[in-house]
């Protein structure tokens, strides 16, 4: 430690010039990485947010919500087995809608729920949803910004139903569209508006037809539902969030590019400590000549590599915390602690794997080599 | 008389080109206490090969090494590391100091290296610098100093854990007649007070006044010249 500490202070140049490097990279990582769950968490938010651990799909929807259609009986089962307060039946269709006044169109996905059920959001402004009452819906705050108000009527494209806005939720959306929520009544209402498949659903006395059932249940729970249910299948949350449109591309290239970047740190680091190593190579020769333990050479360079990698680690963590509270709102970036650990984590992992190659120079290197030198 | 460094019957052999080549040739030497020994030869007479195994760096091919009485024969890695560290002091051709440490700290890596306490290693860094007249110079980095003080550094530094034996390797081949002999002179100086075998390879004949003996190496033995 005596020497990598003096080295460090006695080429500080060198030493910041590749801090300063692996702090870009740090920064680069974590941003990267927060932006990934930001939007992660903006493109599926109305499904994460929900209190369920799977979703009863129909078979062969692929997981999509958007796909599948389900009949009261299946709900009316799955109570059965999960407990009645388990379960909570799911509307999901995205589709084109206008606001009355307001020129131009919007993209909205309609989820059909049961306000007294679990999958009803919190309301932030106006007022809640109710089963008695029809016509009513609680869009996302981020329509605010198409001018869309309280009490402001919006025009399903499709089916030409009215609704009309009675509150407003926040951070709620799926495949990147903001939320309305509407009433089971309403929500009917627009399937038998619109139904093509009369088998499937769509009559009220069926009990209704819905896209999928919010499930809390443990693991037993789910087999049984699996076996319950031949026609359906059991989606677990994780799956059903990356078969929303686009989110497995997005988040795909973004974890591409994340690995990236801790593939690229770890090789300048690899290379900036192999280059070094080479240069010092009389210097390590002429320690181990005068007794020095080649594990003490190993620890001097691996407690650089900690120490370099650490303080930049923590000083990009400071600026990626600055610059998340100057971020504006509609920036989806999201960095929560648990998050963050990891990141760090791997980070450090990654430049001290950086580090092996030029340790194992450094145990290469003969002490022999400083007798009959002329150059050190 | 105590001989602290003693060689016996040391032959070394290596591949070259398929040829089998002796360098060393059943060659003994005793150093005793407060002899320095001078080594000289032609290049390539096995100057370099002889120094690396009295330095317990090269295994010989037979023959064996007694530091301070201790056989070197048979010891793994850590343990030679272990024997340079305490037994040995070393004195490169050019200093070769670590170029990040200040003099002081050349010698405290020695004494750290070795589990000295940190009073002791003190008391043993303000002496050994005051002898040799680098008291000044305690906090400069090696880049500061002159060829002459880099050297003095380099035999306090191996003076530092206080070993059996000394070995210097051309001490003066990069200083000026005057400097190679304060720095000879030293090396003859401190063997004797501290009571240290001494071998130093060297091609500088003026400083050879100052040896007790002058060895030359040919064949692969040592020959005594008057």
């Amino acid at each position: 430690m005596y020497l990598a500490i003096r080295e460090m202070r006695f080429a500080k140049v060198r030493y910041s010039l590749i801090a300063t490097i692996m702090l870009l990279i740090a920064f680069l990582v974590l941003f990267v990485t927060g932006l990934a769950r930001g939007l992660a968490y903006d493109n599926a938010a109305s499904i994460q947010n929900m209190d369920a651990t799977h979703f009863v799909m129909e078979k062969g929807s692929n997981h999509r919500f958007t796909r599948s259609q389900l009949n009261g009986q299946a709900l009316a089962q799955a109570g059965v087995i999960a407990g009645e307060d388990n379960v909570q039946p799911l509307g999901v269709k995205m589709t084109t809608m206008k606001a009355e006044g307001l020129a131009g169109k919007l993209d909205v996905t309609l989820l059909g729920i049961r306000p007294e059920g679990w999958l009803m959001p919190q309301v932030t402004e106006g007022e809640g949803i109710a089963t008695g009452e029809t016509g009513d819906v609680l869009v996302d705050r981020k329509l605010k910004d198409s001018g869309i108000g309280l009490g402001t009527v919006l025009v399903d494209q499709a089916s030409g139903l009215k609704w009309r806005v009675s509150g407003f939720v926040s951070h709620e959306s799926f495949s990147h569209s903001p939320a309305v929520f509407l009433n089971e009544h309403d929500w009917q209402q627009l399937q038998t508006g619109t139904a093509a498949r009369p088998e499937a659903g769509g009559a009220e006395e069926d009990g209704g037809a819905y896209s999928a059932i919010a499930v809390k249940a443990n693991k037993h729970q789910a087999e049984q539902l699996a076996a319950e249910l031949p026609d359906d299948e059991i989606v677990t949350k994780s799956d059903a969030v990356s078969a929303i449109p686009g989110y497995k591309e997005e988040q795909g290239s973004l974890l591409l590019m994340t690995i990236f970047l801790f593939i690229i740190s770890l090789f300048v680091l690899a290379v900036f400590f192999y280059v070094i190593t080479i240069q010092k190579s009389s210097q390590f020769g002429i320690l181990k000549a005068i007794g020095t333990r080649t594990g003490y050479l190993v620890r001097s360079v691996a407690l650089q590599v900690l120490l370099l990698s650490s303080a930049s680690l923590m000083v990009s963590i400071l600026l990626v915390q600055a610059i998340e509270a100057v971020l504006p709102d509609g920036m989806p970036f999201r960095l929560q602690a648990s998050t963050l650990a990891y990141t760090s984590a791997a980070f450090i992992v990654m430049t001290l794997a950086g580090s092996l190659f030029s340790v194992w120079k450094v145990t290469r290197i003969d002490a022999l080599d400083a007798i009959g030198r002329s150059a050190a | 008389m105590r001989h602290r460094l003693i060689l016996n019957e040391i032959t070394h052999t290596f591949e070259d080109g398929g040829m089998q080549r002796t360098v060393l040739d059943r060659l003994s030497l005793q150093v005793a206490e407060g002899e320095l020994v001078a080594v000289m030869g032609p290049s390539g007479s096995g100057k370099s090969t002889f120094l690396s195994i009295a330095g317990a760096l090269l295994k010989p091919t037979s023959g064996e090494v007694l530091l301070d009485g201790e056989s070197m024969a048979g010891k793994e890695k850590q343990a030679l590391s272990d024997m340079r560290l305490h037994k040995l002091g070393f004195i490169f051709q050019n200093a070769n100091l670590i170029p990040y440490l200040k003099v002081e700290e050349q010698l405290m890596l020695v004494a750290k290296l070795g589990d000295m306490s940190r009073a002791k290693a003190n008391d043993r860094i303000g002496e050994l610098l005051h002898k040799l007249g680098l008291d000044h110079r305690r906090h400069a980095y090696p880049e500061k100093l002159s060829g002459g003080e880099r050297q003095r550094v380099a035999i306090a530094r191996a003076l530092m854990n206080d070993p059996a034996v000394l070995l210097a390797d051309e001490p003066t081949a990069s200083l000026d007649a005057g400097r190679g002999m304060d720095v000879v002179g030293m090396i003859a100086r401190e063997a004797k007070e501290r009571g240290k075998s001494a071998i130093m390879v060297t091609h500088d004949e003026r400083v050879l006044s100052l040896c007790d003996r002058v060895l030359y190496l040919e064949h692969g033995s040592l020959i005594e010249k008057y």
